[in-house]
């Protein structure tokens, strides 16, 4: 159940990030490209946020409630929505979400950008920043809004970057990719420090990493975010400015990048789920 | 890397109260307290989702003497109120189950001795 609900989460977040990356991305760089399918790929993520968020939300209820059946899931339905945050948050993240497609699908694609990016940031107030007071609090819900920032804009964006990659015109494919690696590296250089703060204040020391399964899972994710890091340096140093020659190395590169970043979703999915070392041993008092 | 291993762990580790844990309690964990309290206050680190938190009070002789769900304290989300019937002397064991706007559970017990 744990897992199944670290998966939903993770591809919830996918989901969500993709289509909110499709409606940025629309806004800004690909502002007065040519392109067709932005809308279908805005609608997709939306689907997949909308089908995981749905069973996440349910896994939730029943661990809340320790629910046995699906009467006391049912039962509870209504508590989660009124009295917690999460209820109150995925719901009204997917009614932002909803409306921004909608909005992006009547043309209002600014308007749909800063809704979809409001409803990723919001995500940060349900983490242990969210539910903390004081100074150690707002560290970690402010490192948390930063690290989804960084998170959706690039990974959320990977996917519309290949579809414009594969669709759009040699010379207009290569500005938007030399356009387009700033905004990664930027992206990367956000994600490894708010994981750097994340992780003092949440795992402790380097032997954490191998003594938990917590630790282990973070472990991964830094690995897997190293990769990226790679990946995402070998296209902007290497890739990119030899373009248009290379164009099936990069697209291939960016496919690559897409499988990580959601190896890195669903890793991060379940890493929601446990208990952070730097907690362990409290739990009497 | 083996190097920068040592610097990375003296970076390290400032416990964070990550998770809804007890940071007070009225009566204080482990008092002894000469009149008998009507209510229980529980102060946590983090939010709580009260509906799904639960308080349950042991008696000297084993009977649970809370009166009711824990309820929310108005204006302190970290906080749990639970009414208690308690008369007899002796001592009291707290047990909680807390669930934090976090998502995440977490549980614990202290007692308390009325010795009027
Ligand atoms: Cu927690």
């Amino acid at each position: 159940m744990l897992v199944l609900r670290g998966l939903c989460r993770g591809l919830h977040l996918a989901g969500y990030f993709s289509a909110s990356g499709t409606i940025i991305l629309a806004a800004t760089l690909l502002r007065r490209a040519r392109l067709s399918g932005l809308k279908p790929l805005a609608w997709g993520g939306f689907a997949l946020a909308l089908v995981a968020g749905a069973g996440w939300f349910l896994l939730q209820t029943a661990y809340f409630a320790a629910a046995r059946n699906w009467a006391d899931i049912l039962n509870a339905i209504p508590i989660v929505v009124q009295d917690t945050r999460f209820g109150a948050l995925l719901l009204g993240r997917m009614a932002a979400l909803l409306l921004a497609v909608l909005l992006f699908q009547a043309g209002w694609t600014r308007l749909a950008a800063l809704l979809a990016l409001g409803g990723v940031l919001a995500e940060a107030w349900l983490g242990h920043g969210g539910a903390m007071s004081g100074a150690e609090g707002e560290v970690l819900l402010a490192s948390a809004v930063l690290h989804l920032a960084g998170a959706a804009l690039w990974l959320g964006t990977l996917p519309v970057l290949l579809l414009a990659l594969r669709r759009l015109p040699g010379a207009e494919a290569a500005w938007l990719a030399r356009c387009f690696s700033p905004l990664g590296m930027a992206c990367v250089i956000v994600l490894v420090g708010t994981a750097a703060v994340q992780f003092v204040l949440l795992i402790g020391g380097v032997g954490a990493l191998f003594a938990s399964a917590y630790g282990a899972l973070a472990g991964a994710k830094i690995l897997a975010l190293g990769l990226l890091t790679g990946l995402a340096a070998r296209n902007k140093f290497s890739l990119t400015p030899s373009l248009p020659g290379s164009g099936v190395a990069l697209r291939r590169a960016v496919a690559l990048e897409i499988v990580l970043g959601l190896a890195v979703l669903l890793a991060a999915g379940l890493l929601l789920q446990l208990e952070p070392p730097a907690m362990t041993g409290m739990a009497g008092m | 890397m083996k190097r920068f291993l040592p610097l990375l762990a003296a970076l390290a580790p400032v416990p964070a109260f990550a998770h809804a844990f007890l940071k007070s309690a009225e009566p204080r964990v482990g008092a002894v307290v000469a009149t008998p309290p009507a209510q229980l206050l529980l102060t946590y680190t983090e939010e709580l989702a009260v509906p799904f938190c639960t308080v349950t009070v042991a008696g000297p002789n084993g009977a649970q003497v809370q009166a009711a769900k824990p309820q929310p304290v108005p204006g302190h989300e970290n906080e749990l109120a639970v009414k208690v019937r308690i008369t007899a002397p002796g001592k009291y064991v707290v047990t909680w189950h807390a669930l934090s706007q976090d998502t995440h559970k977490t549980q614990g017990r202290y007692s308390f001795t009325l010795s009027p």
